[in-house]
């Protein structure tokens, strides 16, 4: 499984990425959505986007809206977020998200998250 | 450096919490109540575990066999565990088991924090089903079932296990952090408190009892105990819903096995008209 992890914190996707390491998930990392296109514009072969929402150049919706004109990659996305108001969320499953993670999270929620998106996905 | 806790200690705790919920803790588990009697200690403010065992062998107040019992009993637990119980609920046992049914009575025997009875709730409204149904229920631990009836859930809680379509769909964000169940489901369930071990069961009432994780805290004679109490509880044509890997192995049981496509369910079935 690899996972491509959109964060600008590098102490979040520090932490994130030892939770998937732990769980034998290699990932990659990108630091905004921008950074993500151009990643996923060069190699397709992601099982899973972990996507924030706050973050410069391009956020998290931007990047689901360029996803859905563009059709960069079918991989589920799932959000990964402090934005934990209703609306925000639902305006993350309209615009292609798969599953929402709200801040603060644990590793077992992490993981069962990703497992149960990728199966459904396979 | 934690305090090294007497044999005859663990003995005098392990024995209440047999004689009061028939869950068992053998020896060699003894360890699975460091922690708790820990908890109780700081709770009731004693110097030492050695303190509070001598305060409650002489007299144990009803605030701290309730409390023990709270610390005792596992809630561990979250929305949709296992899925199959649901997928059994939903696509087979309401629709075919129980065609002929009208009313449908389910009890959540054991539902701690109210995640299961609210899965059930979820579940039946996503499937669609539009059959009436009463849905009992019940936990030994008051503290489980103060939060069951609140209905308020944290941030984590509602991660574990709940699909983010279903949590907008019937909580509503209550404080920074937390979420509430909606009426439309938290509302159908009538939550009391229920001892499985001492407890009255009603006759011939249910259709559908889950009891889940239940009997695996059981010796076999408990086991086998509250089985007999649930056998009698059920309806004719009534299924127990238990735990994944949970058996009646080794179990002098009426109940029959029933093999759904969504796994293994027991069924009661004493007269001749009753539905396969």
């Amino acid at each position: 499984m690899k996972v491509l992890l959109v964060d600008d914190s590098s102490a979040i996707a520090k932490v994130v990425g030892e939770m998937l390491k732990e769980a034998g998930f290699s990932h990659e990392r990108a630091e905004n959505g921008k950074v993500a296109t151009e990643i996923l514009s060069k190699t397709n072969d992601f099982d899973l986007i972990l996507l924030d929402w706050n973050m410069p150049q391009m956020d998290g919706i931007e990047f689901l809206k360029f996803n859905k004109e563009h059709n960069l990659t079918k991989a589920p996305i799932v959000m990964m977020t402090t934005e934990n108001k209703p609306e925000k969320i639902l305006k993350a499953l309209e615009n292609g998200a798969s599953e929402y993670i709200m801040k603060p999270f644990t590793q077992d929620i992490l993981i069962s998250k990703i497992q149960t998106v990728t199966s459904k996905a396979a | 450096m934690s305090e090294k806790i007497d044999g005859k200690i663990y003995k005098f705790f392990a024995d209440i919490v047999f004689k009061k919920t028939g869950i068992y803790y053998p020896e060699r588990d003894y360890y699975r109540l460091d922690s708790r009697l820990e908890k109780m200690r700081k709770q009731f403010k004693f110097e030492t575990i050695e303190d509070l065992y001598k305060k409650c062998s002489s007299l144990m107040t009803i605030d701290m066999e309730m409390y023990l019992i709270d610390i005792c009993t596992n809630n561990e637990t979250y929305f949709f565990r296992d899925q199959k119980p649901f997928d059994a609920l939903t696509k087979e046992i309401i629709p075919d088991v129980m065609s002929e049914q009208q009313n449908i009575k389910i009890w959540s025997c054991a539902s701690s924090t109210g995640q299961e009875p609210l899965s059930i709730c979820m579940s039946i409204a996503e499937a669609g089903i539009n059959k009436p149904y009463l849905l009992d229920a019940s936990d030994i631990s008051e503290q489980a079932l103060a939060k069951a009836k609140s209905g308020i859930y944290s941030g984590l809680d509602v991660q574990r296990g709940l699909p983010i379509q279903l949590l907008v769909k019937y909580f509503e964000q209550e404080k920074e952090g937390f979420w509430k169940a909606k009426n439309e489901i938290h509302s159908r369930i009538n939550y009391f408190k229920f001892n499985l071990f001492t407890g009255h069961f009603k006759p011939n009432y249910y259709d559908i009892i889950f009891c889940r994780n239940v009997l695996i805290y059981q010796n076999q004679e408990n086991k086998q105990l509250i089985l007999q109490s649930l056998f009698s509880s059920l309806k004719d044509g009534g299924v127990i819903i238990m735990g994944a890997g949970e058996s009646l192995i080794g179990i002098d049981s009426q109940l029959q096995q029933l093999n759904l496509k969504s796994g293994i369910v027991f069924q009661k079935k004493i007269s001749k008209q009753n539905v396969a």
